[in-house]
């Protein structure tokens, strides 16, 4: 390890680390804009200059790496010399706009130009004007004050996985630019807002209200999914004025999802709910929360008098453990096992067989060092955002990605092998891959009885299908030196194999398939605290009803913690149809929403940033926030809401002061992280679903829905963020198909059809998308417009709308 | 003794007092300065510190960009600012309160505004009827520019070298 000199302080550093890496971590302060942590070297602003003894001039120490006795001076007269020359270079052309410029106050340029700017300018000529480009809803341009360092257009191509910016023209007609006509569409885009050094990208929705310095700065957990980045509220008042990431190594770097920034908008939409309000004779009447509260527990009582079992209590993926745990405890005091919280799931076979909490299999920082890959049935950019970009980091050092997919999206890196085939025939894909490995010699030995019937079972078929011997032999390493002891390999489910109607067998398989080439297994978890309600068991008791049979066989009565029934279910259909029949709802929600139609009392909860709780993240971590600000109107944290619910209902175990004591309940005192690391386990008690696999199920030859939840519909907060919507991920509502398929059923692209399913339909635009296979009809669910429809995933029938003759 | 001897002849000899009468009657016959106010009214400097105004240009545009330095600078804590984006772009304000039982006329905010548009006026008598009165809110501090514009500009131009 080379040892270096910087200002006279002695450091052993790395082999091969720059001057500023060094210096960093010494904490010896050298101003820079160009260079970041996380992003490759442009040495472009020049303004990390530094003395190098034995050299002739100044070295930017972002590019320079050590060497061996080098003697390094930052603050020399030489350096400082050279630092104030390209501090007064590119104050030439930079406005002096600091008053109505949001980035003021906490302006990299305007920091550094304190410590090294001149107090006046020597340059009297006309200043460059550029102008402003529209980039999209979330990010505002004000590029005359771009001092092109790209760290823009380095991070959208570097983490963002497409190059949106770039920089075209020379000297002072370079300028950074998006395609013509194009704008800036990643959805981590929102980073390069914090990026920018100076003015030129700032925030939208922030855009000119408010200064830095009047935000108080509040911790919390962003819940949008499963991994739970820490995210920094800045508050004003009592309102979230924006939202910006907290670093955090193990989770999200620096960065966070445009997701968990942008969401804070519908925190005070004209859609909150602020009293508590009960449904007289079909007309909404607003009330008190005592009225509110006796209504709702002596209606829920006078059902479970009769049989607790005719209640069904839906809990949302999102809710805080402290929020669920209650919901479970209050259904339990009343006698009552329909208590669940995987709403979208749709096949439960695996109850009762899991060993422990199901989780990622392996830490969200291992993701980047995988070697081999396997993501089955997950559209990795929508569903993770961020996690997609620990993917990309493992692909660029090497790793082999391969994709089991319904749909053929690119997730933005190179993909080594993909099957795209229907929904139904996944079961039989995962089973091709198992049974290709089934036949290396290297596993030969190792195949459990179970698997090895299974594997005989299996009838090779030939053509597209093939990618799954590529598949096998990749996950396998066999094509290169692997490491047998500790392989770096992974298995991963996505949401789209969690929805899936045979996620038992999907799930089976990809845990013998994971076995088998001794790669970690898991569940990339769809909601913020999917896998803390899991560990908080906040799950149907033994013999009562889950999310899907409470709705099947409609219940008298529904405790909704949070849930929007046609949003957030997986059969939305089924969903409002419960809701409309049940005698009576009681709906804890934050929103007033069209989904509660049917609902009989709503009871204004606050949402995340207005209520204390604790978040288990995809890897098992825990991570308690508290209220950022005071709850909305008469809004209450749930938690209270459910607390004082189980009072009135006069069950015994409900006199919690603090959320803190409801969350000691769940870890029983323990140390959260050692009970999670405890219970964390992915292994199924025994294979009987893996021995009943229906591996060759023929395709059938009908029309299949691809019912996928795009990025910005996945919970309600996100659906009422104005800014998110406004973006292309909003992508129009219409039926997509293969060209083929559109061409097979003889429709026109942007011709009406009607889609129907069981005994809803609605009309939709045929419209052409060649990432579905053939078979498939893409609709996505979790849509007010088509919450007519049914399963996310199952048999449809579309046809053309006739246009009646005038 | 001698001392002692001295200040019992003085007393005696009302010295004191003649020289307190000699006072009072030097100012009997002296010519009277009284001010007049309201009618009549000491000269002001042209950077005297009184009620605020917010300027406007001469084509009638407010000048505050909303920029909040005056409302960081305040030491009294006695601005108030929201802002937005209007609908033609700029950077405005929606609210701007000076509570001026809270102000002690410092005059920072005149000297933080990057645009000369919150300025103190050589304003010095108002009043509030009850409470609430002297909460001065951006039409009425834009209607205290529009009325003294001709006065704030003079002093500004006169103050000009100095500043």
């Amino acid at each position: 390890m080379p040892t270096i000199e910087i200002d006279d302080k002695v450091i052993e550093v790395k082999a091969g680390s720059t001057i500023i890496e060094a210096a960093d971590s010494m904490g010896i302060p050298i101003p820079r804009f160009c260079y970041h942590k996380k992003l490759s070297v442009a040495a472009n602003c020049r303004m990390c200059l530094v003395q190098v003894e034995k050299m002739g001039k100044p070295l930017p120490a972002c590019a320079t790496p050590v060497t061996d006795g080098m003697k390094v001076f930052t603050r020399s007269q030489f350096a400082v010399k050279a630092q104030k020359s390209v501090m007064e270079f590119l104050l030439i052309n930079h406005p002096l706009d600091c008053p109505i410029c949001d980035q003021g106050g906490e302006c990299e340029l305007q920091d550094i130009a304190v410590g090294y700017g001149a107090s006046g300018s020597r340059y009297t000529e006309e200043k460059r004007v550029v102008l402003n480009k529209n980039i999209g809803p979330l990010i505002s341009t004000d590029m005359t004050r771009c001092i092109q360092c790209t760290r823009c257009v380095r991070f959208l191509k570097e983490v963002g996985g497409m190059m949106e910016l770039g920089m075209v023209g020379r000297g002072e007609h370079a300028e950074i630019t998006a395609y013509v006509d194009k704008s800036v569409d990643s959805e981590l885009s929102g980073n390069i807002i914090d990026l920018c050094p100076v003015g030129a990208l700032t925030s939208k929705p922030f855009r000119y209200s408010a200064r830095t310095w009047e935000l108080i700065r509040r911790h919390s957990i962003a819940p949008h999914d499963g991994l739970g980045s820490p995210i920094e509220m800045h508050v004003k008042g009592n309102t979230v004025m924006r939202v910006l990431p907290r670093e955090d190594e193990a989770i999200n770097e620096c960065w966070i999802s445009d997701r968990d920034r942008y969401s804070y908008e519908a925190l005070n939409s004209a859609d909150r709910l602020t009293t508590p309000m009960i449904k007289d004779n079909g007309v909404w009447v607003e009330t008190d929360w005592q009225s509110a509260l006796e209504f709702a527990a002596t209606r829920l009582n006078d059902i479970a008098r009769n049989n607790p079992q005719d209640i069904g209590v839906l809990v949302s993926p999102n809710s805080t453990m402290e929020e669920a745990y209650l919901a479970k405890k209050l259904a339990q005091g009343l006698g009552c096992g329909n208590v669940d919280h995987r709403l979208r799931q749709s096949d439960f076979r695996l109850d009762s067989k899991h060993i422990g909490t199901v989780w990622m299999g392996c830490n969200i920082s291992d993701v980047q060092s995988m070697e081999r890959v396997l993501v089955i049935g997950s559209n990795l950019r929508n569903e993770h955002p961020l996690l997609t970009h620990r993917l990309r980091k493992a692909v660029k050092a090497g790793a082999e990605l391969s994709l089991l997919n319904p749909i053929d999206d690119d997730p933005l890196m190179p993909v080594a092998h993909k099957t795209i085939c229907a929904p139904d025939a996944m079961v039989n894909a995962l089973a091709q891959i198992l049974k290709a490995m089934s036949v290396m010699p290297r596993y030969a030995g190792h195949l459990s009885p179970a698997v090895s019937n299974l594997i005989d079972k299996v009838k090779v078929q030939s053509g597209p299908q093939s990618s799954a011997q590529a598949i096998a032999e990749s996950l396998s390493g066999s094509s290169a030196s692997v490491d047998l002891v500790a392989p770096r390999a992974a298995v991963l489910l996505g949401n789209i194999a969690v929805h899936h109607p045979r996620y038992a067998e999907i799930y089976s398989l990809g845990e013998a398939i994971a076995e088998l080439c001794g790669a970690s297994f898991g569940v990339l978890s769809e909601a913020a605290n999917s896998v803390g309600a899991d560990f908080a068991q906040v799950l149907p008791n033994a013999d009562a009803m889950n999310a899907r049979t409470m709705l099947e066989s409609p219940r008298k009565g529904y405790l909704l913690v949070n849930v929007e029934p046609e949003l957030d279910c997986h059969n939305a259909h089924l969903a409002a149809k419960a809701m409309a029949e049940a005698e009576c709802v009681v709906a804890l929600t934050v929103f007033k929403s069209e989904a509660l139609r049917d609902a009989d009392v709503l009871l204004p909860i606050a949402p995340f940033s207005e209520t204390s709780g604790t978040f288990m993240n995809m890897e098992g971590r825990v991570q308690t926030f508290s209220a950022a600000v005071k709850p909305l109107g008469e809004c209450r944290p749930a938690w209270k809401v459910l607390r004082v619910l189980g009072n009135v209902l006069n069950i015994p175990g409900f006199d919690f002061d603090s959320s803190e004591q409801v969350s000691r309940e769940i870890f029983g005192g323990e140390d959260p992280s050692q009970l999670a690391s405890n219970r964390l386990n992915n292994h199924l008690y025994d294979s009987g679903v893996r021995d009943a696999a229906r591996v060759n199920d023929e395709t059938p030859n009908i029309l299949q829905r691809i019912g996928e939840i795009s990025l910005y519909q996945a919970d309600a907060l996100v659906r009422r963020a104005a800014p998110l919507q406004k973006t292309k991920y909003a992508v129009p509502l219409a039926a997509y198909m293969h060209h083929a398929q559109l061409a097979q059923l003889g429709f026109q692209a942007g011709g009406a059809v009607t889609v129907s399913q069981g005994n809803g339909s609605v009309s939709l635009m045929a419209q052409i998308d060649d990432h579905v296979p053939i078979g498939c009809i893409r609709i996505a669910a979790a849509l007010k417009e088509t919450a007519a429809l049914g399963d996310m995933f199952g048999p449809l029938e579309i046809k053309a709308v006739e246009i009646k003759a005038a | 003794m001698f001392n002692r001897i001295k200040d019992v002849l003085r007393s005696l000899m009302l010295v004191e007092l003649l020289k307190g009468m000699m006072l009072t009657g030097r100012y009997l016959f002296a010519r009277k300065i009284t001010v007049q106010y309201p009618e009549e009214r000491t000269p002001q400097s042209g950077r005297f510190r009184g009620l605020h105004a917010l300027r406007l240009y001469p084509n009638g545009e407010e000048r505050c960009i909303a920029c909040k330095l005056c409302e960081a600078v305040c030491p009294a804590l006695a601005i108030t600012i929201e802002s937005e984006q209007r609908d033609d772009g700029t950077r405005r304000t929606t609210r701007y309160d000076i509570d001026l039982t809270k102000c002690i006329f410092c005059g920072f905010c005149e000297e933080s505004c990057p645009v000369d548009s919150i300025v103190e006026t050589r304003v010095l008598d108002y009043h509030g009827e009850k409470r609430g009165d002297l909460l001065y809110t951006k039409p009425m501090l834009l209607e205290m520019g529009r009325k003294y514009e001709t006065q704030i500009a003079t002093d500004r131009t006169a103050d000009a070298k100095f500043r």
